[in-house]
């Protein structure tokens, strides 16, 4: 970064932009910055056609078959949320993992303390993975939908999806995958996964502002609306439009950050997603083999990163993570995440529940000078006689 | 303007623990940080240091607590990291290992400033 700050915090958002994305987005937004769909004037119609486009553009980048089903919404959280109040009613269930982000475990506990549903988590190995045989084995008659992580936000494991979308489809259920961590990084298939929807962020490896992200609908699942408003279409009837992309959209929509997401998308499919994961992933791998021989420090779930996206967690012995975290960013000028990073049941896999731990995740800007002073930096204060 | 909320009221998800400290009763959260800076005092500190192992607090213990006091109730929030850092001239790997518990459970808790809101 211009001010030397080492940012290893890509997994919260990617930072910084790239220039092309941010310079593009300030330009189309100069130019169309109007109230997208909602008047006959030129300037509407070309802003209105820009959101078209950008769907036209999403649906082909998640594989998906319908471009009229990307919705937008705030982030993956909002996308989630948009999906479970419109998919679950009172008496159904639901089938996550032990690595939901509280995007998913908020929600679906909110619904099941008020007694409108039931859950069930298959749980993570000692690896960070599922088996896709714990989700098959925890589906009921009465389950609404199965929603996975793709990649765990704090292990960085990537999910055996097909397969779990091929155990949702043998047994009729909806699967829903959390791409927060993934889009951008690696492939997401829709069709070929049997993916009923999928939830994005714009911020992180699409390289997008913030405020902005979407569900992905298949034309077979049935999402009722559960916020309404206007759309710019149909504006005698009370009732909410029921034709997609407007069923689940109210109220204008953040044209600002849709013209920055597909830049986003744009820069994404110039570079390249295997270039974009293999450099982040040597980076990794150089983080890892690097602390590996240090010795007080306890990395979690990286023993193999065959099917990881570049997270990296871990714990220095005798010291509180969030003090490690404060000597980074102070002493050493490098940003990473410290706490419970909003996924409490993955720390409670890991047996790092009560303390949190340290997640550095490297980005397709960070190079290997920057690891070599994470290392560095690490290995300075790490093995030296702690308090506690 | 109506009275703000006490931190037991804003955050009951800390849990609240009674005692007796330097001959007063004193709430502190679970992990054993005030609840109300104002209610700290420096025999407290003392008392807080010991049952963290240490004989006493020296000089430079004194300096660090005095700074997060000090910048808490001018700035009205804790200082950041490179704030903590300038203000006591201190790098915080040193920080880290004059407290027992270190930066956050040792110095912050010691100088009676509220439990930090992280992503826990």
């Amino acid at each position: 970064m211009t001010d030397g700050l080492i940012y290893l915090d890509n997994a919260a958002t990617s930072c910084p932009k790239p220039p092309a994305v941010l310079e593009q987005m300030l330009q189309r937004y100069r130019e169309l910055g109007v109230s997208p769909g909602r008047g006959s004037y030129d300037r509407a119609l070309q802003a209105g056609d820009a959101v078209e486009r950008a769907r036209e553009q999403l649906a082909r980048f998640f594989g998906a078959p319908d471009p009229t089903r990307v919705v937008f919404a705030a982030n993956a959280t909002d996308a989630l949320n948009l999906a479970f109040h419109g998919l679950l009613r009172p008496g159904d269930h639901v089938v996550a993992t032990q690595l939901e982000h509280n995007s998913v475990l908020r929600p679906l506990h909110t619904f099941r303390e008020r007694g409108w549903i039931k859950y069930d988590l298959a749980p993570c190995d000692g690896h960070g993975f599922i088996d896709p045989d714990d989700i098959a084995r925890r589906i009921q008659p009465n389950t609404r939908l199965v929603v996975v992580s793709h990649a765990s936000n704090v292990l960085g494991t990537i999910q055996p999806i097909s397969v779990i979308g091929r155990i949702c489809t043998e047994h009729g259920v909806p699967l829903i995958l959390d791409t927060a961590q993934s889009a951008g990084t690696i492939p997401v298939d829709m069709v070929d996964w049997h993916l009923s929807a999928v939830a994005f962020t714009g911020h992180k490896a699409l390289f997008g502002p913030t405020g902005i992200g979407g569900l992905v609908v298949h034309p077979d699942l049935d999402i009722q609306a559960s916020r309404f408003g206007g759309t710019g279409i149909d504006s005698r009837n009370l009732m909410h439009t029921p034709t997609f992309p407007h069923r689940l959209e109210a109220g204008t929509l953040n044209l600002l950050g849709i013209l920055g997401l597909s830049a986003g998308v744009e820069y994404v499919l110039e570079q390249g997603l295997e270039t974009i994961h293999a450099h982040e992933m040597r980076l990794m791998q150089r983080f890892r083999d690097g602390l590996a021989p240090l010795g007080h420090i306890e990395m979690y779930c990286a023993e193999s990163l065959a099917d990881h996206v570049a997270v990296l967690t871990l714990n220095v012995n005798g010291m509180n993570p969030e003090d490690v975290g404060a000597i980074l960013d102070a002493d050493f000028d490098i940003a990473a995440r410290v706490g419970l990073h909003c996924a409490p049941l993955t720390h409670q896999a890991v047996g790092t529940y009560n303390r949190g731990a340290v997640r550095f995740s490297p980005g397709y800007f960070n190079t290997t000078d920057d690891i070599d002073r994470a290392i560095e930096a690490l290995a300075s204060f790490s093995a030296r006689p702690h308090h506690t | 303007m109506p009275d703000e909320p006490s931190r037991a009221a804003q955050y009951p998800e800390l849990g609240r623990v009674t005692r007796v400290l330097a001959g007063r009763e004193v709430l502190f959260d679970q992990e054993g940080f005030f609840w109300e800076a104002k209610d700290w005092t420096e025999d407290m500190a003392t008392i807080l240091i010991r049952e963290s192992g240490l004989a006493d607090l020296t000089e430079i213990h004194w300096k660090v607590l005095r700074f997060f006091r000090e910048y808490y109730f001018y700035h009205g929030r804790a200082p950041m990291n490179r704030h903590l850092k300038d203000g006591t001239k201190l790098s915080l790997q040193v920080l880290e290992s004059l407290f027992p518990g270190g930066i956050r459970l040792g110095a912050r808790r010691l100088a009676g400033l509220p439990n930090p809101k992280s992503c826990f």
